[in-house]
């Protein structure tokens, strides 16, 4: 089974508990990081720029691991569909109280392309 | 059986039309390109497109038609029959290698699918294709007709083992998908076979990766990934590559190498739990994707309902 990426045995059957995939969470840095910036959209037209500071939620700290996995540069990075509604999936669980949170989960439940860079 | 013991065999299964062949050429090539996999690839669908992107050709001789045309299956050779990959997934590339066989069949509306699945397994097995030095993969693309004759025999022989379900977020894929299943929960009490996992193939259709989820989850498997809906795949396909090959570092070549990872590493073998008519519309009604409908209006019209 894989969760944003991570591989959890199979003999965890195929409904892993969220805490399982928090504590993979546990080493991540956030110190160097203020502002998720994500690049919605995929015509040129209709691109637009959201910003992300909560950084006390889940899915903050789950871009940010997103983000720095494999990326020395820091560079752009486009993110994969499945690991994006995860992230949003474990979220509206995790972070249920946060109004700015949620309504980023919902954007990030559609059919758009997003593309994440950190600030 | 032939082929060492950590030779893996695996399956594509789903809906004909589903993007089977598409899917799966792409996951080898990512799985070959990008994690040094050696794989050979079965075709076992009469349409004989399982190999073409690998190929960069239309379709290769296959071996039912090999057999007609020199008199028998015991005058084809292997060179004739199994073609190296071209480009990137050639032997002679650094990186993995491809190497590809179509079973072919009969023409359509005339005699079984299954004999030349059958066929063209038996003689690769004979002619030592499963012993290729270094082979880590042997994959087989099955025709979607659950009732066909062809649709079994991967499985009846004893040969793929671990079996991926290629649907979508619609209806007639999540049917298709189900069906499959209960076929590999047939044999799986006599032989090794198991569900690997669901790839959905997305149509982009409303809350899709909701309900793939909730299928996969189900069924007692995982959907092992969500591949989004690219004009990249095609534009590939018409110069008759990969996405992998035309373009490795586009944003569709990232998705396919994220599923190639996945089934490179993937322990999640299962077997089935396939649900009822009943449940499966009522899945789609929870995700909103089909009104209820009120019982007096079956089988009528739009403009009379």
């Amino acid at each position: 089974m894989f969760i944003l990426g991570f591989h959890f045995p199979a003999d965890m059957g195929n409904k892993v508990p969220d805490e399982k995939v928090v504590e993979k969470l546990a080493d991540v840095d956030l110190s160097d990081v203020n502002e998720i910036k994500l690049l919605m959209g995929t015509k040129d037209k209709d691109k637009m720029w959201l910003s992300y500071t909560n950084k006390n939620t889940f899915l903050f700290k789950a871009m940010v691991h997103y983000f720095k996995e494999e990326n020395p540069d820091r560079a752009q990075k486009y993110m994969i569909y499945m690991n994006r509604y995860q992230m949003s999936e474990l979220s509206k669980r995790l972070d249920a109280g946060d109004d700015e949170t949620m309504a980023l989960c919902k954007n990030l439940d559609t059919m758009e392309q997003f593309r994440i860079e950190v600030a | 059986m032939a082929g060492s013991a950590s030779l893996r065999q695996i399956a594509f299964y789903g809906k004909g039309g589903i993007g089977k062949s598409t899917t799966s050429q792409n996951t080898l090539a990512a799985m070959s390109h990008y994690f040094g996999k050696n794989i050979m690839i079965v075709g076992c669908d009469p349409k004989a497109d399982s190999t073409r992107l690998i190929l960069h050709e239309k379709a290769q001789d296959t071996i039912l038609s090999l057999a007609a045309e020199m008199g028998t299956i015991e005058d084809v050779e292997m060179e004739q029959a199994r073609l190296w990959g071209k480009g990137l997934f050639d032997r002679e590339t650094p990186g993995g290698w491809i190497n590809c066989t179509e079973s072919g069949g009969p023409e359509p509306g005339v005699g079984c699918a299954g004999r030349g699945v059958i066929t063209a397994i038996n003689f690769l097995e004979e002619e030592g294709a499963y012993d290729e030095d270094g082979l880590d993969f042997v994959s087989y693309d099955v025709l979607g007709d659950v009732v066909c004759g062809g649709f079994a025999m991967p499985i009846r022989e004893g040969k793929a083992q671990e079996i991926y379900i290629v649907m979508s977020g619609e209806m007639m894929a999540m049917y298709a998908a189900n069906n499959i299943s209960k076929g590999i929960l047939k044999y799986a009490n006599t032989g090794g076979v198991r569900l690997a996992g669901l790839i959905c193939n997305a149509r982009m259709t409303d809350r899709e990766y909701d309900l793939a989820l909730e299928l996969a989850t189900r069924i007692g498997t995982q959907l092992i990934h969500f591949v989004p809906r690219n004009n990249i795949v095609q534009h590939a396909e018409l110069r008759r590559m990969t996405v992998v090959e035309y373009s490795p570092y586009s944003d569709q070549a990232r998705e396919y190498k994220e599923l190639a990872r996945k089934i490179v590493y993937n322990d999640m073998k299962i077997i089935p739990t396939p649900v009822s008519m009943d449940e499966l519309e009522d899945l789609l009604l929870e995700f909103g994707l089909e009104d209820e409908v009120d019982e007096s209006q079956v089988g009528k019209a739009a403009h009379e309902a």
